[in-house]
């Protein structure tokens, strides 16, 4: 495949490009769905084709197909060099990329178990077993869905600077979801595991503590008050820090974002945008749910340290952005597959640890609310707005988590809830393996905190 | 490319290998799509792109277990590996007590006006011209932009078979065009977005798109944060539309009748004043919605959803129709080729009312006029907590300024309980669906 790849990155040079990407996509996925104790599906997929990139003009192409034959090339070739002087006229953002070093390498992520040597008939049986954990809970739980999911990811990335690279990821998953009822009162609770690993994280899962857990926030959610309405000080758990830090924070560090004019931190590096207690890093060399050696453009990844005691020190970038903002490019470019170009994303972001107890990031509050486990988070970059979603949450009263909250979210502007985080504990987890979505595009992101406390957030209820 | 690809020979090469392998029911699906698209970030164009996509989904029952998958592959080898692993799926799944079958075939008048040869033949070159004439649209209100945003089209077409005698093909067309124009003045940030999507290049105003997100933007200059309160709101047709979905989402298919969702006890009840109705219709000519079939063979129709403020039906596909004892509403939507065979809303139009946005503003001594905002609640619960992206504060009749920072609580059938009034004019979106303003008397909003 390598060769081919290799072959049209020299047929786009000679077609008249400056810079040509041609990259390989596969994805092959398998999965098992239990509903109520009763395995009623199983499915696969396989997505594969291949995208093509240029530089032609100062422009930007880019086209991509299924059709894996010379002639599928060919077009996608042709497309992508049409695309890029199609806008010859009327583009105003000149293409531009960091140069890169040549590279090949493969890598090969081993795994304990690989799910392909489980047979399906053992997935279920664990798969049920999973679900008949949760069921058991109680007599309130009415629903109980699990899903068992396992991704084999195969990228191969070459371009005209001489990458040659080649990576192979599995992931495996499982989700729990419980509805608990009580008269016309429904509720729900999730507990998921999800990592760069084989089928060896679910055979560690212990039903009790996995979907006895979704279950057991299930029912307790039935009893739960919804929180008071207003501005509070609130702290997070691992699990909403992590969600904070990726959607209030970390999209607006996104070096195209910037570039857009789509960032609220665009002109601030070198400034104090947040306490001193907040050092934010992006990290896609740890071995989580986001992790990966290449990006899509062939460049090895390293960690970044966005923010660092309060000040903001660099951005995530690309090869354009690298080359447009005067940064390095250290591996941030992922596309969700070849029908899409490679743009900056995160992949495990996280706040990093101060030295606090649980216990002393409540201290003081007379009135606020705790969030735990995050449900789902959106920014609106340019404004720095962002919304974020908690699963549940109790009443602080005077240092005390009390009253048991549901349907908890919080609304705030990035640059004041920064300078608003007045504590930061030491308990920190990365534990949100989830997909983020930018640009019509999902991608393996994990998110990571340990408990913040930050004064002065909007608190969305009913009461 | 397009013309040689050949959807046909492969899905019945699936269905004659599936007839052999002894099981209950399947269905076979196969799509081609080509997409082109002009992306604007920063100061205006960026890039061009192309897409040719093409995949097979095969779903295939045996003693009610269901074996699902696809392949982006066309291959005759690929199609054999597909069809196999959903044989081996479904033959290994367990039964699904509430499975009842697939539809077989029916015949429907075609729903006609959803291919456009324009949009057919738009080019990059073509659809970069529009970018820019959106663009300095916006630039013609008020230079400085920095923008996000794209020009698409593009053309798909499909084609399904059933082990029940099902068989038909489809072809659509499909136009876009999104523009977020952002401006800075001092400290301050003016940004928003507007968006029109077709089948028909003639159904798109790319200047009046470029225009209203510039106007809109401009607009939010100055905004500021507001006190916590019980406020009516009045939702604007740019925003009504999700709560409008919220609720069709909550009373389609299998989470409806399974009782897992906040409507799921709805159906003959009253939900909202008399002045509030809803209808669906997946047979408007030319609406991006609009299909001679649904996703299973199943002729589409004109539904009334809610009447005079009253859930008369539930949208269904034959699989939640078969738990409920009624016959399937043609509303199965089945994604593409992965083979996942779901139920939901097509063209969504709100009955208009008598009112206007205009008269609903200048009737409210203080409240919120919500421009943009998601009203998406929790599906089991129906409990909804949502920020108001962009809103203004209303006070004395008037709109005073932008808001920010504020949220909106509550339960979703509550905000319908407390719908006071519905405008006669409204926002035509795909030229299928209809979204007026809609005034809620109260809302719990936190804010400062």
């Amino acid at each position: 495949m390598r060769d081919l790849l290799e072959s049209y990155v020299k047929k786009g040079l000679g077609s008249g490009a400056s810079f040509c990407e041609v990259r390989f996509f596969e994805e092959r996925s398998n999965n098992v769905s239990v509903e109520n104790g009763v395995a009623k599906t199983l499915g696969s997929g396989i997505v594969r084709g291949v995208g093509v990139r240029v530089i032609v003009a100062d422009r930007w192409g880019f086209a991509s197909t299924n059709v894996l034959t010379q002639k599928g090339f060919d077009t996608a070739l042709a497309d992508a060099i049409g695309g890029s002087r199609s806008i010859r006229e009327h583009g105003r953002e000149e293409a531009r990329v960091s140069e890169a070093k040549p590279i090949t390498d493969t890598i090969i992520h081993e795994v304990k178990v690989n799910p392909e040597d489980v047979s399906p008939e053992e997935k279920i049986k664990r798969v049920l077993e999973l679900d008949k954990a949760a069921k058991g809970y109680s007599d309130r739980v009415k629903d109980t869905f699990v899903t068992y999911r396992d991704v084999l990811t195969k990228v191969v990335v070459c371009n005209s600077f001489g990458a040659s690279v080649e990576e192979i990821t599995p992931r495996t998953y499982a989700y729990c979801t419980v509805i608990s009822r009580e008269g016309d009162n429904k509720q729900e609770g999730f507990e998921f595991v999800g990592n760069v690993a084989g089928y060896e994280i679910i055979d560690g899962i212990e039903p009790n503590k996995f979907s006895a857990k979704a279950a057991e926030r299930a029912v307790k959610l039935l009893s739960a008050r919804p929180p008071p309405r207003g501005t509070y000080p609130i702290v997070v758990d691992q699990r909403v820090g992590g969600l904070f830090v990726h959607e209030a924070f970390g999209h607006n560090s996104e070096g195209d974002l910037v570039l857009g004019g789509q960032s609220i931190i665009s002109d601030k590096v070198g400034e104090k945008i947040a306490s001193d207690l907040v050092t934010i890093v992006d990290d896609p060399t740890k071995i989580r749910h986001g992790h990966f050696v290449y990006d899509h453009e062939g460049t090895r990844a390293k960690p970044h340290l966005i923010v660092k005691d309060g000040t903001l020190v660099a951005f995530l970038h690309s090869l354009e952005s690298a080359a447009k903002l005067g940064g390095q490019p250290e591996g941030s470019a992922r596309a969700q597959s070849h029908h899409n170009p490679p743009i900056i994303r995160m992949s495990n972001t996280y706040f990093a640890p101060g030295d606090m107890s649980f216990e002393e990031t409540l201290e003081g509050i007379e009135l606020g609310v705790y969030l735990a486990g995050s449900q789902y988070g959106y920014v609106e970059t340019q404004k720095g707005q962002f919304t974020a979603k908690a699963e549940e949450g109790w009443l602080i009263e005077k240092g005390e988590l009390t009253e048991h909250l549901r349907d908890v979210a919080v609304n705030g502007l990035t640059l004041e809830a920064l300078k608003n985080v007045t504590a930061v504990g030491k308990d920190f987890k990365m534990d949100m393996p989830g997909m983020c979505g930018k640009g019509n595009q999902s991608m393996y992101v994990d998110a990571g905190s340990p408990h913040v406390r930050i004064e002065s957030i909007v608190v969305g209820g009913r009461r | 490319m397009e013309s040689e690809v050949d959807l046909v020979t492969p899905v019945e090469k699936a269905i004659s290998l599936l007839s052999k392998m002894d099981l209950d029911v399947f269905d076979v699906s196969a799509t081609y799509s080509r997409s082109i698209s002009i992306g604007i970030l920063g100061r205006g164009i960026k890039e061009a792109s192309s897409l040719d996509d093409l995949g097979i989904g095969v779903r295939a029952y045996k003693n009610k277990g269901r074996g699902v998958t696809f392949s982006q592959s066309l291959d005759p080898a690929d199609v054999v590996t597909t069809v196999g692993k959903a044989v081996a799926f479904a033959k290994m799944a367990q039964p699904d007590p509430y499975f009842k079958g697939i539809p077989g075939s029916s015949k429907a008048p075609e729903v006609t006006g959803l291919f456009d040869d324009e949009v057919r033949a738009l080019d990059l070159e073509g659809a970069a011209k529009f970018a820019k004439a959106m663009i300095d649209e916006t630039e013609g209100v008020r230079a400085g932009a920095m923008f996000s945003g794209n020009v698409s089209g593009g053309y798909w077409r499909s084609y399904l078979m059933t082990s029940t005698g099902v068989s038909f093909g489809e072809e659509k067309t499909h136009i876009g065009a999104f523009l977020s124009p952002t401006y800075r003045e001092g400290g301050d940030v003016g940004s928003s977005f507007e968006y029109d999507y077709a089948i028909s290049l003639g159904e798109m105003d790319f200047h009046k798109i470029g225009k209203k997100a510039a106007e809109k933007a401009v607009g939010q200059f100055g905004s500021r944060k507001v006190e916590s309160g019980i406020l009516p709101i009045i939702i604007s047709p740019d925003s009504s539309g999700s709560l409008c979905s919220g609720l069709l989402d909550a009373i389609s298919g299998e989470s409806a009748v399974k009782g897992r969702t906040f409507a799921s006890n709805c159906l003959g009840k009253q939900v909202a004043p008399e002045i509030f109705g809803i209808g669906d219709d997946g047979t408007i000519r030319g609406a991006v919605e609009s299909s001679t079939y649904d996703g299973e063979g199943i002729p589409r129709r004109p539904t009334e959803v809610v009447s005079e403020g009253r859930i008369l039906t539930f949208l269904h596909n034959s699989y939640s129709a078969g738990i409920a004892g009624v016959e399937t509403t043609g509303h199965a939507q089945r994604g593409g080729y992965g083979g996942y065979v779901g139920a939901g809303p097509t063209n969504i139009r709100v009955k208009p009312g008598d009112s206007s946005l205009d008269e609903m503003v200048a009737e409210t001594k203080r409240g919120i006029l919500v421009e943009q905002g998601g009203f998406f609640s929790n599906m089991v619960s129906g409990e909804l907590s949502s920020t108001i992206d962009e809103g203004f504060l209303i006070e004395g009749g008037e709109r005073k300024h932008p808001v920010k920072n504020l949220m909106v609580g509550g339960y979703m059938l509550d905000l319908y309980t407390n719908i006071e009034a519905v405008s006669k004019e409204g926002r035509e979106l795909g030229k299928g669906h209809f979204f007026p303003a809609i005034k809620i008397g109260r809302a719990k909003l936190a804010g400062k």
